[in-house]
């Protein structure tokens, strides 16, 4: 028994030790084990997301004969007037850059698209995240905006190789500036996430709304990105104001509600707007290190 | 057996990736379904200590490794944890006591990776501290149910592994 009390302490010790050595180890190697960690992990994410997409593959295949075929005309139909919409497309774009070269405009940075399944997503009062089947290998940074269509999803938080997490608009720690619409002086405010209350999702809140503002009346004025952070492109979609606008605590701007325009938990797909050129925030961590590494030398 | 602790965590891998899957569904509600607390106490019945550590460790950093929560505050816990409850057997002599230690360890790890990934999300816990209380227990509640419902099929799974793997059965009187 004494043997087994004094094993004990010695494991305690052994713990506390770690636990110091834990902490004062540098972030990389906090960052190595939970990279490693998550790795170990991503093939059954894989999993997860592949699985459900074979029971798709099946519950469609299971579907009416006549059912497939009205779907099928429906979207050649869908597929003829996007045709026309891209020749149109096509006729701007070159009027676009034919503009800009006589302006000589600097193009803002443009984005590779990078489409990508989701595998699961996790939710808790801290934080809204989906997990998509993409990751660094396919060329996915953490920062890249995350969106549907036209529609702001997210950003990514953290890049694995081949999965990343991608934090939801509703998430707390997710913050952008953005445009109300309506509002012609363009005026910023700030779209945060909040913890959802209740076993309610959590929600965004658009804050320091202009006192002299007052939407359009009649629909839900549109919060749309500005463009200005770098990392979204302007004008996507964040979502609708949502509710009566009310005044801040401070009293100087009002707050209200923010609804995404769709339910980001449905979402089966989603795309990654890669910047082609890495950011100024992205090119200066890469002059530190590039500086830490000559001062290493 | 040195690897016994790691094959009995991929044993238990599955449980957890389902417990994963479960939490997809529930997504829309803000619930994680958290049984890594609940996981490691039938190990702890029969591995050595080491083992026990090194089990609890592995299925702490599992958890973590896709969260936000501030990097091995759960895998320390559950080191923890499985040190005192593999000093401590007598506690977990009968199904009764083993599945009271389900539910303690669920809820206390559950407590320590909530308020943990609060106090790293922001000042929300300082500002509002009622409604974080409100969603600590709604969190912590549905863990000890769910420590309750999932502990059963786990260990089974678990003491199967071990035979397997030629570990002693647990002692009624250790």
């Amino acid at each position: 028994m004494d043997k087994n009390r004094q094993g004990a302490t010695a494991s305690y010790v052994v713990l506390v030790v770690c636990v110091v050595l834990w902490m004062v180890l540098p972030a990389a190697v906090h960052r190595f084990t939970q990279e490693a960690f998550a790795e170990f992990q991503a093939p059954a994410l894989h999993l997860a997301g592949k699985g459900r997409d074979l029971a798709r593959y099946w519950e469609l295949k299971s579907r009416d004969k006549e059912e497939i075929l009205a779907a099928s005309r429906d979207l050649a139909r869908a597929n003829a007037a996007l045709e026309l919409q891209l020749r149109r497309y096509d006729d701007v774009r070159k009027e676009n850059l034919r503009l800009r070269e006589m302006l000589r405009y600097n193009p803002p940075g443009d984005f590779l698209t990078v489409v990508a399944r989701v595998a699961v997503r996790d939710s808790t009062t801290w934080w809204q995240r989906i997990v998509i089947r993409k990751g660094s290998d396919d060329g996915v940074r953490a920062g890249c905006p995350v969106i549907f269509s036209d529609r702001v999803v997210g950003k990514v938080a953290v890049a694995h190789h081949t999965t990343s997490e991608v934090d939801l608009i509703t998430s707390p720690s997710f913050r952008c500036t953005a445009f109300l619409e309506g509002d012609e002086a363009n005026r910023i405010v700030l779209v945060t996430g909040s913890p959802g209350r209740g076993l309610a999702a959590g929600r965004a809140k658009v804050s320091a709304i202009p006192q002299d503002y007052f939407h359009p009346v009649g629909s839900a004025p549109k919060v749309v990105t500005t463009g200005l952070g770098g990392i979204y492109p302007a004008g996507l979609v964040l979502g609708n104001l949502d509710g009566a606008e009310r005044t801040s605590q401070d009293g100087n701007f009002k707050e209200a509600g923010l609804s995404p325009t769709r339910d980001l938990f449905s979402l089966q797909e989603v795309t990654v707007l890669v910047p082609k050129y890495p950011s100024a925030g992205e090119l200066l961590l890469e002059d530190q290190a590039r500086k830490r590494l000559d001062e290493l030398r | 057996m040195f690897w016994t602790w790691f094959i009995l965590l991929l044993a238990t891998l599955p449980c957890l990736w389902l417990a994963d899957l479960a939490s997809d569904a529930l997504a829309s509600h803000s619930l994680v379904l958290f049984v890594s607390g609940a996981a490691i106490v039938a190990p702890c019945r029969r591995l050595k200590r080491w083992q026990a550590v090194l089990f609890a460790t592995g299925v702490g950093f599992l958890f973590e490794a896709r969260r936000p929560i501030p990097a091995g505050t759960l895998a320390f816990l559950l080191a923890g944890m499985s040190i005192f409850l593999t000093s401590n057997r007598l506690l977990l002599r009968n199904t009764p006591l083993v599945l009271r230690g389900a539910l303690i360890c669920n809820t206390l790890a559950c407590t320590a990776w909530f308020t943990s990934a609060a106090l790293r999300s922001g000042s929300w816990v300082a500002n509002e501290p009622g409604h974080f209380l409100q969603q600590l227990l709604l969190q912590v509640s549905f863990a000890a149910l769910l420590a309750l419902v999932v502990f059963i099929p786990l260990a089974l799974i678990q003491d199967a592994t071990m035979d397997r793997a030629g570990i002693p059965p647990a002692l009624d009187s250790p």
